[in-house]
């Protein structure tokens, strides 16, 4: 699981190191001095004339063009879907939401138009309506939690077969000590009879009438108290 | 779940050639099937007898014209917002016309109220007002909810309440045309009755109809 959870993060490690600092006009470059805000403007121009051009050649059918647009906007989306509140665990949702609609109306942009405000405005939508189908969500369901168990392990929530385990395992310690040990052996450890056979030194046959007589006494225990009760 | 690479990956391999969307070509084909549409209704219905007439009193050509060009300037603008990256203030254009619309049908209700005559409301004219209504109205609204359908995933309600609107006014427009509606009662009902029950039904529909149209991506 762990191990499975790591790959995945690590398919996505490229992109997040190659892309580490999406910046367009959304990304404010308040902090930095002037001159190399000029320069950070001026690279985000130079890369939404990229997608521009990028998003033309996809609109003509050109799959390796379309594949990189997809590529370099996918960390960019993830920026703005992490900027306007989504949780971790949902920002691949939303990131692809937004891919998948620039896929259904990539008809509807203008080369002649700059990408980015394109881009932004199905981003932000798409986002705003994911939260809202989240919050909706959230109205109605309660997610079951670790907290509404009161022990984690799942046979510790059902009292009656803890209780009747208990019982069992009473019975058990008081049958005779070479029966107790075929009954451990064949059913609590479920060995095989061979394996009983060398652990405990004693034959097939003999570990055979053992347990059987083990299961008899102990059916017969039972079904008294069930009488009685 | 697919991961984003994947996905990717799919959609580039599902990159066909597109059309691009030319807002004003989809605003004047649908203006050209209302104005169709309107023909054929001339053809088979006839229009009223006293047209000619009625179109030289300027309070009856304005309202004729400003109906008909609310509906032009509400299907530019419809289109235009149906596109992501074009300005929400396209929503405004075709409220000037508007006004002078509702304006010349609140100056006949004041300045030259025509009572109802008697038994001129008969149920055989209120059913072929319906029917002008549904056969204009339902022909370019589906044909409108097509041309827009990209507007669901980015702006549903202000593309429905504006193609409702062009609607609207090609409705109220039919009907001014083809039925004598002389009473100021009529026209209130006709126009402004009819245009509100349109823009009220997308509004509770149009979201939903222009989200059943809309264009569905398909990974793969």
């Amino acid at each position: 699981m762990l191990a499975k959870l790591a790959a995945t993060r690590l398919g996505h490690m490229p992109f997040h190191s190659r892309y580490r600092t999406p910046s367009l006009s959304i990304v404010g470059g308040s902090a930095l001095p002037p001159g190399s805000e000029r320069c950070a403007d001026a690279r985000a121009e130079g890369r939404d004339v990229d997608w521009s051009i990028l998003m033309a050649r996809a609109q003509s059918g050109e799959r390796r063009a379309y594949g990189r647009l997809l590529e370099e906007i996918a960390p960019y989306l993830r920026a703005l879907a992490a900027r306007r509140g989504v949780e971790d665990a949902d920002i691949e949702d939303r990131v692809q939401d937004v891919l998948l609609t620039v896929h259904a109306i990539r008809h509807t942009y203008d080369p002649a138009r700059p990408f980015g405000p394109w881009l932004v405005a199905i981003a932000h939508r798409r986002i705003t309506d994911g939260l809202r189908r989240q919050t909706r969500r959230r109205a109605r369901e309660t997610p079951l939690n670790p907290k509404h168990e009161t022990f984690a392990a799942p046979q510790a929530n059902l009292e009656e077969a803890e209780a009747d385990s208990r019982a069992l395992m009473d019975e058990i310690e008081k049958l005779p000590s070479g029966q107790r040990q075929a009954l451990r052996l064949l059913k609590l450890e479920q060995r095989s009879l061979k394996e009983a056979a060398a652990v405990s030194g004693q034959s097939i046959g003999s570990l055979k009438v053992a347990s059987h007589r083990a299961m008899r006494s102990l059916r017969r225990v039972f079904a008294r108290r069930g009488h009685e009760t | 779940m697919i991961t984003t690479p994947e996905l990717i990956n799919a959609l580039s391999a599902n990159a066909a050639p597109v059309r691009r969307v030319r807002p004003l070509a989809r605003a004047w084909l649908w203006t050209l099937i209302a104005a169709l549409v309107l023909v054929l209704l001339g053809i088979s219905q006839g229009v009223r007898p006293d047209l000619v007439d009625r179109l030289q009193q300027p309070s009856f050509g304005f309202g004729i014209g400003a109906s008909a060009l609310t509906a032009i300037l509400a299907a530019v603008a419809a289109s235009f917002l149906s596109l992501p990256d074009r300005s929400r203030l396209w929503s405004l254009l075709p409220l000037p016309a508007l006004a002078l619309w509702l304006s010349t049908i609140a100056y006949g209700c004041v300045v030259s109220w025509v009572g109802l005559a008697p038994g001129s409301v008969t149920l055989a004219e209120i059913a072929r007002c319906f029917a002008t209504l549904l056969v204009t109205s339902v022909p370019l609204s589906i044909a409108l909810l097509f041309m827009l359908r990209h507007g669901a995933l980015v702006r549903p309600e202000a593309v429905a309440s504006c193609g409702s609107l062009a609607v609207a006014g090609i409705t109220a427009t039919a009907l001014t045309l083809f039925h004598d509606l002389d009473a100021t009662v009529m026209v209130l009902i006709w126009n402004v009755g009819a245009a509100a029950l349109i823009v009220g039904l997308a509004g509770v529909f149009g979201r939903r109809m222009l989200r059943a149209v809309a264009p569905r991506p398909v990974a793969g």
